[in-house]
């Protein structure tokens, strides 16, 4: 390793992925991917559509079986029992790229909704809760709206309170800009940024290079179901080792 | 031709009583039906696969049935099979619901896949159980998107109960004809009967449809 103390160092990881092995058919999507992701750090997985970034991150909170290798959340080895994996998805919040917020529900409900359902609280103390995390996200205002009537931005904001209300101690973003009209882009990084200033532990698959440099850790680059390489922003994006990498980038237009 | 319209009006209590007999053999078999196709429709879609099958069978063999055989079924051999006597408006039930329980477990069916698996997906990650997400996401919205259809089952079996006339049950249909049977009045009694059925079938008709209007939700 580099000088770069990594956050977290030295201290117990929070998902440490071992030899992560995940296929469809004949494609092989993830293949013996292992890392980790310390407490308190913002990692951000990159890379070309289908080099695997979204089915590792699915992975992380058992959406996605995998058929090989060991994702260890807080220590302790994801269950491969479906009636078992909700007690640690519950401690994970996910943020879709297609917001996937409930249309039936009102903003407030569904931020609501995980309290009251999974967490068995009373609604008026989940509602209450559910008020000051979409006042977090500034929506203090669309509490009563549906999200048909919401903009995208708008929608991905209430989708990130959502995962809050279930106080995770990680968030799991799967490019949650990808689908947004760019004006509204903006809006939902600088909540994701405040939220990694308050010290919440992400992972965010991204194509937000200026995010991912400017808020990440920890790059990690993937390729074809691998990581090519990883490490702090600045030695990934000044100083790629890897020609795959300098591809990608160039792919992107990103002077690297 | 020599028509006597009075006769309905004579008979407007024995009508009367059909019709009721009509609304309650509806309201009661849509009641039944209505759970009764969602617990065969999570039959179908369970993971347990003698339980899937036992649904398919369910849906398959009720839903290719004429529904007056079934009613004519539940009438003469149900009773040897299990060992209890029904009375003919409880037979009748039996027969709808057997029936309409298969036609809306397939329209609930369609109604869940139609939700995408992000929906489910956004459930789970919140730590929903299968069977939270299915009550608390995935159903409420499916059944909104099938109101229409549930809408015309619904008037379809209004009309259909008229089915159980067959087995002196006493409804609209049944008790239109015993009036006819004794009167002579084919041509009064007939449209009278046309004319009650249609009378309370469309608002019915109209109103399931300002339901969808009302709690259709667009995404």
């Amino acid at each position: 390793m580099t000088a770069y103390a990594r956050i977290g160092a030295g201290t117990q990881p929070v998902i440490v992925y071992h030899e992560v092995v995940k296929r469809y058919g004949s494609f092989t999507a993830l293949d013996r991917v292992s890392g980790q992701v310390n407490r308190g750090e913002v990692v951000c997985l990159i890379g070309p559509s289908g080099s695997g970034k979204s089915t590792l991150l699915r992975c992380t909170n058992a959406l996605e079986p995998f058929d090989g290798g060991r994702v260890l959340f807080d220590g302790v080895e994801l269950p491969r029992a479906e009636s078992e994996a909700r007690h640690v998805r519950r401690r994970m919040g996910m943020v879709f790229q297609n917001f996937e917020l409930f249309p039936h529900m009102t903003a407030l409900d569904n931020v609501a909704v995980g309290r009251v359902t999974v967490l068995g609280e009373a609604k008026a103390a989940a509602r209450k809760r559910a008020r000051s995390l979409l006042a977090k996200v500034g929506l203090s205002d669309k509490e009563a709206s549906y999200p048909a009537t919401l903009s995208g931005g708008q929608q991905q904001r209430v989708a990130i309170a959502r995962a809050l209300a279930m106080d995770p101690e990680v968030m799991l973003f799967d490019e949650p800009t990808s689908a947004l009209d760019p004006e509204t882009i903006g809006e939902v990084l600088n909540v994701m940024k405040q939220l990694a200033d308050e010290g919440m532990t992400m992972v965010v698959v991204t194509h937000e290079m200026t995010f991912a440099r400017r808020v990440g850790n920890w790059i990690i680059v993937f390729d074809h179901g691998r990581i090519v390489e990883e490490g702090p922003p600045a030695q990934i994006f000044d100083r790629p080792r890897e020609q795959r990498t300098k591809d990608f980038f160039s792919h992107l237009g990103w002077g690297g | 031709m020599n028509l006597d319209w009075t006769v309905a009006w004579q008979y407007r209590f024995m009508l009367a009583e059909g019709v009721l007999v009509t609304v309650l053999l509806t309201v009661f078999t849509m009641a039944i039906a209505v759970p009764g196709g969602i617990v065969v429709m999570l039959a179908r879609q369970s993971r347990f696969a003698p339980l899937r099958m036992a649904g398919t069978a369910y849906v398959e063999f009720f839903r290719n049935l004429p529904l007056i055989l079934l009613v004519y079924w539940a009438f003469y051999v149900l009773p040897m099979i299990v060992d209890i006597q029904l009375s003919p408006f409880a037979t009748g039930l039996v027969a709808l619901c057997l029936n309409v329980s298969a036609y809306n477990a397939e329209t609930f069916r369609a109604g869940v896949n139609s939700i995408r698996r992000g929906q489910h997906n956004a459930g789970l990650a919140l730590g929903m159980s299968q069977w939270q997400v299915m009550g608390r996401i995935v159903l409420p919205q499916a059944v909104r998107r099938i109101l229409p259809v549930l809408a015309s089952t619904w008037v379809s079996l209004f009309k259909d109960t008229s089915l159980v006339s067959v087995i002196a049950v006493g409804d609209l249909a049944h008790n239109a004809l015993q009036i006819r049977s004794q009167t002579f009045r084919v041509l009064e009694m007939l449209t009278v009967m046309a004319a009650i059925y249609w009378c309370l079938g469309y608002p019915q008709a109209k109103l399931v449809d300002w339901m969808h209007r009302r709690f259709g939700v667009s995404e």
